[in-house]
């Protein structure tokens, strides 16, 4: 099994995102040329930059971004996580979920300057280093996916549905897992991996 | 997106300035605000975001009311006990609603003010009198199976999608709302407007004025209340008819009865005739449907939304019946 | 030849782990240096010209680096529509003139610095039309009706005896018309394309499920060779059938790549997907059914018509499933194509069994309760070993051993038959059932399988793993047969420089590409086998090379003795050994291979020459209707399936059960809402377009049986990613029958159906 990554791979990469260089140099891309306003901090004007931290994974991170820049679009396309998918940009799909100070929401609805100050969970913050989390492995041990697009957020949507302590019964977790669409249709292996794991969360 | 300017003040009174500016729009939970920028329905120059505003997140009992902070997300307010123990269909409108994820994000301010999901509001190519005021109303002619068969006009035929609000019509509601003029208090009832010759106004707050509270009149009401929602599928889906039904009963006899429909009118509706003509009586299924048909008798239908008058009915039948078993 | 010896039957994916933690990349996912970012803009129009384009308040958009329409766009030279041999979506190329065709025809694309300014550049380009009154669906004026078997070569209506006599002198009789919706794939990963360019080297990322047919699209509308251009697509995030053929934004992405000398990555939105890609167009169907007075079948009659473009002729043509279900002495068939002004429909998932079944499995309940007779015995009276219309035998088919083991999971025998007569909490209950199947088919293959005298093996292939699980099967194909642990086996997926795989359609991935891995590890196994029996010493010397096998890490011959894989790769002298094989269908000639690394699709099954090959599948399910608001919800489905050796339970029992969640939304959810004025899709996205979720799919139930087919290919594997979506709907169909009396003839069923048919 390969995962073919030209010219880096992926820790190269993650590595070389997080450093200012390819950051600034995207932003730079924007602001040169054109007479721009001013990048400010927690504020913009209209078609001017603001200055955004976000706290990731436990990573901080600075970036000048246009105020129009989603959650999932700053993960992606500025910090180079690309675990976090895109499957509608309208929140219809739960695709994009992630964990916003520990609570679920949909990445695709937040402007990434809102999510400053707030600790950011993704896919790839999940497991203890090599150790899976319980509900990671519990999604391979159940096959509770087929094409995996919509895993990632399924995965955190099924932590925070423990946590929140809406995993008591199937009925339960079918209805508290239905904002994450999975057009291959694994919800009977989802519901038995979300089953699986949360005894292993110590729910 | 078009490019917006951001701010995001500490307080409610910088907000209060901040919204002033002409065109600045509040921001909180965007779900809705985000997803119709996107589109390019709305084109606000400017986002306040009170997302973050302390003092608004917070639902408190006073001697006779319950009264929600405009911040507090839908999922705590659908688990708050109080409203599980008292108002259930407050409760279950909530989490009816939406999806876990968009109930995290969304605030009860916002969420009243949701917009119709009409997808000729939502494309800007075609004609909508509620977004360019007389360009017309494609929906009418077009595909209509989810819009409104009661309080539309010759002008549009939206639908409110939203569930919480369609409860809060069956109780005594009031909404505090703030801007540079002032604070003031608004009837629930009043709140959303009509279509007729005006569609474009949605609502009865002025530009820059925000919603801070949502108070709800404590009932003996709320115990025997229930929401109930058909829609297509099972969940996260909009509705194609709900019902929010509230009683008091003496026995069998209603003593008093309040009824909240959603899913088929431009506006959370609340059905009075209804209520009267079912005070007093024995509740049955029976009884129930002819409430459920004065409910729906003023109904107008388009080519694919007819449906909704008989499952309307037979909504208002489920709920009633449902709430019964609470009373 | 070795058979295919049985390793991992139940072992979880071997990409599982990528999938959890979000390793796994899909095209969207790849970084290139300094990308700018693209955005479509789609005509608002289904017919007429575009008289003017006003792009100078896009131009303004801070950070636009072009705005391309028709006035400026790349020429791109189009290849033939995939109907046609070639690999297109479909015939007609958009932004090469004023012409538009369908509605959400491509008529710019925008590139900018950023995502932002894209999608903001994007809104801002203005068309004027010169619009013309569009044919939106049937029944539509504008509309034409053409005879398949007139307009198109692959089509021939099936035929025998004749059934329009039989039907005259038939017991009874049902005649009926079905209709079943417009559907869109809707795969949660969103369409995209990033194309980078090195020198005259074009590389593309896209998600595909046939990454040569991409290739040689691309090539072809840019102009350039073949072997210029790479397409990677190690992971797809679901297809269906829209990511098989070539859609106009790839070209037009990598050509605006070459101009601006820079990579740029298209990001289309999820309602451009409804127009620029294809979909399950819309179908009606005429069926006449008859059978004696005991419930033999002696006549049937299935016409059907089928949505296609003005310019393209798509058809499924299911037919030729339908007349081989059941028995039929007489048959007669017809298949039309409709045009109107829409974009060319495609596959998705078992393009011509979903429609087609779902009229014959209605029409056959129909008549079980005409005759007054269970329809699980209507369907098993008139089981059939022979084709009926070739009268070639079936190499299997177990049809009633599926239904009888699916009747005991589900408990068929509390069945009451009479209508409405079951009610459970308070709800009607209802009880369906369905024949699932889907023909045997495969395609040819080439793959290089590599083994190391350390244990290690490799199989590489421009297959691809679409969710089905190619990465865990291939794998534990060449587990077995070079006798090497699973996790000692790498599989490489998804990229033009791997030897050509098959398209990942027709269900033909897995049979076609272990065929090939089979026939590239004999030759491994001979080379091995060759040197050890031949040598002057060693264990194996003097033995019969046919009798020596690769097992457990060793080299071993019948009676025990044997080596390990160290020594025997001593004695070659070598470390590695790599073979690289061809392998061809019965009945395919050899040039069927330079066709298959030439973007040329060959798939062959179903009715052979001297055989017929289907897998078959029964499908129960219970539903509960409200007997107020008459709201249907789907609690329980069995389906038992024999689809030949089952490589994994596990991946392929989400196959199968993934098929019968899109049985449920094609039977309750799923429809395209056209509004006829303009012939515009209306709910181009996934909230008013309903696929199930997770509290819509309540109790599954799955059993494969057990099924040796030595007749469809040397491992014995038959197809599975289409066979469980099959059937589902007409299940469900004649469950609310049974649970309501309402006849479902057209899906998906909608509330105001079923409350119309009571308020009557």
């Amino acid at each position: 099994m390969t995962n073919p990554t030209p010219g880096a791979s992926r820790r190269e990469f993650l590595s070389t995102a997080a450093s200012a260089p390819l950051v600034a140099g995207a932003a730079a891309g924007v602001l040169g040329g054109e007479a721009r306003a001013q990048t400010t901090t927690g504020a913009a004007m209209a078609g001017g930059q603001v200055l955004v931290t976000l706290k990731v994974n436990g990573q901080t991170h600075r970036l000048s971004l246009d105020p129009r820049v989603t959650l999932v679009d700053a993960l992606r396309e500025h910090l180079g996580l690309t675990g976090t998918k895109v499957g509608c940009n309208h929140g219809q799909c739960g695709a994009c979920t992630v964990h916003k100070d520990g609570v679920r929401v949909l990445s695709c609805l937040t402007l990434a300057v809102a999510a400053e100050g707030s600790e950011i969970t993704t896919i790839e913050g999940l497991a203890d280093g090599d150790e899976l989390h319980p509900m990671q492995a519990a999604f391979v041990q159940h096959d509770a996916y087929q094409c995996g697009y919509c895993t990632p957020g399924q995965i955190l949507s099924a932590v925070a549905c423990v946590k929140e302590g809406h995993a008591g019964s199937d009925a339960e977790i079918r209805e508290y897992m239905s904002g994450n669409l999975c057009r291959c249709g694994a919800y009977v292996n989802i519901v038995a991996a979300i089953n699986d794991a949360k005894t292993k969360m110590g729910a | 997106m078009l490019p917006f300017a951001y701010e995001k003040p500490k307080s409610l009174d910088d907000a209060v300035k901040a919204l002033a500016d002409e065109g600045a729009v509040p921001i909180a939970g965007g779900t809705t605000m985000i997803d119709l920028m996107k589109l390019y329905v709305l084109q606000p120059p400017k986002l306040v975001d009170i997302g973050g505003l302390p003092g608004l997140g917070e639902i408190e009992e006073t001697d006779d009311a319950v009264v929600f902070g405009a911040l507090v997300r839908m999922a705590d307010a659908a688990e708050h006990p109080l409203l599980k123990s008292d108002y259930p269909a407050l409760s279950e409108a909530l989490w009816l609603a939406a999806s876990p994820q968009i109930r995290n994000m969304a605030t009860l301010g916002g969420n009243v003010l949701q917009r119709t999901r009409c997808p000729y509001f939502r494309d800007t190519s075609y004609r909508c009198n509620r977004r360019v005021p007389g360009s017309g109303c494609d929906a009418i002619g077009g595909i209509n199976r989810l819009h409104a068969v009661l309080g539309t006009s010759e002008t549009c035929i939206a639908s409110y999608p939203g569930d919480w609000a369609v409860a809060l019509a069956a109780f005594d509601t009031e909404v505090d709302a703030v801007s540079r003029a002032g604070k003031r208090t608004i009837a629930f009832a009043d709140l959303h407007l009509r279509p007729d010759d005006h569609p474009e106004r949605v609502h009865a707050l002025k530009e820059g004025e925000v919603i801070t509270h949502v108070r709800v009149k404590k009932t003996p009401l709320g115990k025997a209340s229930t929401y109930y929602k058909v829609r297509d599928r099972e969940s996260y889906a909009f509705a194609l008819a709900s019902v929010a039904a509230a009683l008091v009963m003496d026995g069998e006899t209603v003593k008093d009865v309040r009824l909240g429909l959603g899913g088929v009118a431009s506006v959370p509706w609340r059905a009075r005739e209804a209520e009267d003509g079912l005070k007093g009586q024995e509740l049955t299924p029976e009884t129930a449907r002819r409430a459920g048909e004065t409910a729906f008798r003023d109904a107008r239908t388009y080519d694919h939304n007819a449906f909704k008058v008989p499952l309307g009915v037979e909504t208002v039948v489920e709920a009633l019946m449902s709430a019964k078993t609470r009373a | 030849m070795a058979e295919l010896p049985l390793i991992g039957e139940g072992a979880p994916r071997i990409d599982g782990r990528l999938k959890v933690t979000g390793d796994a990349r899909y095209a969207a996912d790849f970084s290139v240096p300094n990308p700018a970012y693209a955005q479509l803009v789609t005509s608002t129009i289904a017919r007429g010209r575009i008289v003017s384009l006003d792009a100078s308040e896009a131009g303004k958009v801070p950070g636009v680096l072009k705005v391309y329409t028709h006035e400026n766009a790349p020429k791109i030279e189009g290849v033939p529509f995939f109907g046609k041999g070639g690999q297109a979506y479909q015939g007609f190329r958009p932004l090469q003139g004023v012409e538009i065709k369908h509605e959400g025809q491509i008529i710019a694309l925008v590139v900018a610095e950023t995502l932002e300014a894209a999608r903001e550049a994007a809104f801002r380009v203005k068309a004027t039309y010169e619009p013309q009154t569009p044919a939106a669906t049937f029944g539509d004026g504008g509309t034409e009706t053409e005879v398949a078997a007139e307009i198109s070569k692959q089509h021939t209506d099936p035929k025998t005896g004749d059934a329009d006599a039989a039907l005259k002198d038939a017991a009874h009789v049902v005649e009926a018309e079905y209709e079943t919706a417009t559907n869109h794939h809707n795969a949660m990963e969103l369409y995209s394309t990033t194309a980078h360019w090195t020198g005259d080297h074009l590389t593309i990322y896209e998600p595909s499920q046939w990454v040569y047919g991409l290739r040689a699209g691309v090539a072809g509308e840019l102009g350039i060779p073949q072997d210029k251009v790479r397409v990677l697509s190690p992971f797809t995030g679901g297809a269906f059938g829209s990511k098989g053929t070539v859609t106009a934004r790839s070209a037009l992405t990598a050509a605006a790549a070459r101009a601006l000398n820079r990579p740029v990555k298209l990001l289309v939105t999820r309602a451009q997907g409804y127009t620029t890609a294809s979909y399950r167009a819309e179908t009606k169907h005429r069926i006449r059914l008859g059978a004696d007075g005991d419930g033999t079948f002696v006549g049937f009659v299935h016409e059907g018509f089928e949505l296609t473009s003005r310019p393209d002729t798509f058809l499924v043509s299911g037919t030729e499933s339908t007349v081989r279900m059941y028995g039929f002495k007489n048959v007669r068939t017809k298949v039309s194509a409709v045009r109107a002004d829409r974009n060319t429909p495609g596959f998705m998932r078992s393009p011509a069994e979903v429609p087609y079944m779902f009229a014959l499995e209605s029409a056959v309940d129909e008549l079980a309760w005409k005759i007054g007779m269970d329809p699980i015995e209507l369907r098993l009276k008139n089981d059939t070993k022979t084709d009926p219309i070739t009268g070639k035998p079936f190499t299997t088919r177990q049809v009633r051993a599926c239904f009888e083991r699916a009747k005991e999971l589900f408990g068929w025998d509390r069945r009451v038959a009479k209508v409405g007569a079951m009610r459970a909490d308070g709800e009607l209950v209802g009880y369906g059932a369905a024949l699932a199947c889907y023909p045997t088919q495969l395609a040819p293959a080439a793959v290089r399988l590599t083994l190391e005298g350390k244990g290690r093996a490799r199989v590489q292939i421009a297959a691809h793993d679409i969710g089905t699980g190619t990465y865990t099967v291939l794998a534990q194909a060449a587990a077995g047969l070079l006798g090497v642990a699973l996790d000692r086996v790498e599989v490489e997926l998804g990229d033009t420089n791997l030897p050509a795989g098959p398209i990942s359609g027709g269900s033909v991935a897995t049979a076609s590409s272990v065929s090939a891995i089979m026939k590239a590890a004999e030759a491994i196994r001979l080379r091995l086998a060759t040197a050890a029996t031949t040598s002057n010493d060693g264990p194996l010397a003097g033995k019969d090379k046919e009798s020596v096998v690769l097992k457990d890490g060793r080299l071993v011959a019948e009676d025990g003795t044997g080596e390990d894989l160290t020594d025997a790769f001593k004695r070659l002298g070598v470390g590695t050994v790599e073979e690289y094989a061809e392998w061809l269908p019965d009945g395919v000639d050899e040039k069927a291979m330079r066709g298959l690394y030439n973007g040329s699709v060959k798939i062959v099954g179903g009715p052979m020459q001297d055989r017929t090959q289907f897998s078959f599948g029964a499908e129960l399910v219970e539903v509960r209707v409200n007997p107020r608001t008459l709201s249907i919800r789907v609690p329980r489905m069995v389906g038992v399936f024999a689809s030949g050796r089952i490589m994994n339970r596990m991946t392929a029992g989400s196959q199968v059960l993934g098929g019968m969640v899109w049985g449920v939304g094609s039977a309750l959810h799923e429809q395209t809402e056209i509004d006829r004025r303009y012939a515009r899709y209306v709910n181009d996205n996934i909230a008013e377009y309903l696929v199930p979720v997770n509290a819509d799919i309540v109790h599954q139930e799955i059993e494969f049986l057990e099924e040796d087919d030595g007749e469809v290919n040397l491992a014995g594997v038959k197809g599975l990613g289409e066979l469980g979506n099959v059937g589902t709907n007409a299940a469900v169909a004649n469950a609310v029958y049974h649970a309501t009396g309402f006849r479902a003839r057209k899906i998906p069923i909608r509330i105001e159906d079923v409350l119309k048919s009571h308020l009557v």
